[in-house]
């Protein structure tokens, strides 16, 4: 068997375009809280989009030009509306137990997610070049400092925060994601815990 | 669906779904919130701190973080890695310092770096600061000492007035013109550039040095007037009223404890706090308190409650005696 029909194999069994692009689901997904990780992909889209309008006018555009500033704004609100979502899907994913019935992947790429958007949101602040930027910068760099990650990582170096946040966080995140969605797809949404009498399995 | 859908899923109720149409809606949504509110609100972007508006707001803070700095015995000097060899500030958790793994990456000598290499470039221009330069580069290590003691000294006496300080006549040598050359030097708006100027390099947006130079004074008062210090909840918080990094709140919080806030290794404490809570997280499947809290907190009714209404009532109408 050929290594493409051993991938083919694998897809077939473990992803078919009816888990990709889902058309019925258990009745039991029927609660607004089902919706944070949507909001959190809506997010991700409306900061990706903002981010590369940024990334082309470059760093100047948006604290002179009164567009850069208004996508500035845009991608600004995309982050705290993001992080609010990823903060409510964490919190009920985990009090749903949603890790249950072998989804622990998917709970740990979800955690890895989290980890990469902090750091994206950190290098975003970094490489704002403003006050917040300075002073993120200088206070953080005694943390990385401490930790021995300063001796790589230089929170006062603007080449490397923005390429850092321009191209090397947001494709882990985005990678990352990608992988989360295709597992949740394919494993489907965690069934309850046992109902009052019904026995745990 | 996949085997393992099919085989989860067997016998479970189904309803209808539309991914795209619900997709599409959530975008639709969220994409209207950010856009009222960054017409509403806007976004915060705080202009920085620049040598410029020290040099002529601040002249004396200007001069004290030089003096410092050309002193030799700056915080900086015996920082540590990544900047310097010394070993005597290195932050430890449990008895290790990780700053040491890799060493010094980043040299900076602060009086070297920060001060004299400036002060090459001014002389350039003035014959003062040249003439000056060239006394304190034949002086001893002990005379350059007492001329920054004393002058050091002197400014903590000096006073401030119309962006000039008045400095009590002493025995200073060469220092007060080299400190007025570094003084002109940010009044004209060349401190950052002189800093970071790199002799290999056309250019650099490497700001460590120009980062480096105000962190201490009037950066840090800066920060404490806008509450930003690390005891003010620090990075967490934004210039003015919109919402800041609020999601590093879980790290913030360690430095307003006294014991954490007064110890000289709490960066490297907290540092690895937060690396230990990420790993609880990651393997909370696996952490057998952590895997079982959910089940003991029923929160999981609220929102399964449909679910556990259809469930419950079934049951319990079945367990009814038949007539």
């Amino acid at each position: 068997m050929s290594m493409t029909e051993k991938l083919q194999g694998y897809v077939k069994d473990n992803l078919t375009l009816d888990d990709a692009l889902p058309t019925k689901l258990p009745i039991y997904v029927n609660s607004v809280a089902y919706l944070f990780g949507v909001f959190n992909l809506c997010a991700l889209v409306m900061i990706v989009l903002t981010g590369l309008i940024m990334a082309i006018f470059g760093p100047n555009w948006y604290h002179v030009n009164a567009t850069g500033k208004f996508f500035h704004s845009l991608h600004f609100w995309s982050v705290q509306l993001l992080f609010a979502f990823l903060v409510l899907h964490l919190a009920t994913k985990y009090f749903l137990g949603a890790f249950r019935d072998g989804r622990w992947k998917t709970w740990m790429i979800g955690v890895l997610t989290l980890g990469a958007a902090i750091l994206s949101g950190f290098t975003g602040y970094l490489s704002a070049s403003n006050w917040s930027s300075q002073w993120h910068a200088i206070e953080a760099k005694d943390a990385m400092n401490a930790m021995g990650v300063g001796g790589f990582f230089f929170t006062t170096n603007y080449s490397q925060v923005l390429t850092l946040h321009v191209a090397v966080f947001p494709a882990l995140v985005v990678v990352l994601v990608v992988i989360h969605v295709l597992f949740i797809r394919h494993e489907g949404p965690v069934k309850p815990y046992p109902a009052k009498g019904e026995a745990q399995k | 669906m996949s085997r393992r859908s099919d085989e989860y899923l067997r016998g479970v109720p189904m309803k209808p779904y539309d991914l795209v149409r619900e997709g599409v809606i959530a975008l639709g949504i969220l994409a209207a919130a950010v856009i009222v509110l960054a017409i509403i609100f806007k976004s915060p972007d705080a202009p920085t701190v620049r040598g410029e508006d020290v040099a002529k707001n601040h002249p004396l803070d200007y001069l004290k973080t030089a003096t410092d700095f050309l002193s030799g015995e700056s915080g900086l000097q015996a920082y540590g890695p990544p900047y310097t060899k010394d070993t005597d500030n290195l932050m430890k958790f449990l008895g290790l310092a990780p700053a040491v793994v890799l060493g010094v990456t980043e040299p900076i000598d602060a009086q070297k770096d920060l001060v004299l290499a400036p002060l090459e470039k001014v002389a350039v221009l003035n014959k003062d600061v040249a003439a000056a330069l060239t006394v304190w580069k034949a002086a001893s290590e002990d005379q350059q000492k007492a001329w920054t003691k004393a002058y050091s000294d002197a400014l903590d006496k000096a006073e401030e007035a119309n962006g000039q300080v008045k400095v009590a006549a002493g025995q200073y040598g060469p220092v007060p013109v080299m400190m007025l050359g570094m003084l002109d030097l940010g009044r004209a708006g060349l401190l950052e550039g002189a800093l970071t100027s790199n002799e290999r390099l056309p250019y650099t947006l490497d700001n460590t040095k120009a980062m480096l130079f105000f962190q201490e004074g009037p950066d840090s008062d800066f920060a404490q007037s806008v509450d930003m210090l690390g005891e003010q909840w620090g990075i967490t918080h934004e210039v003015g009223n919109l919402p800041g990094p609020w999601w590093l709140w879980p790290y913030a919080i360690w430095y307003q404890f006294p014991v954490l806030k007064e110890s000289s290794n709490a960066d490297a404490i907290v540092g690895s706090l937060m690396v230990l809570f990420f790993l609880l997280l990651l393997f909370a499947p696996f952490i057998p308190v952590l895997k079982h809290l959910p089940k003991w907190i029923p929160l999981y009714r609220i929102i399964w409650r449909d679910w556990y209404e259809k469930q419950e009532g079934a049951a319990s109408a079945a367990k009814k005696p038949r007539k």
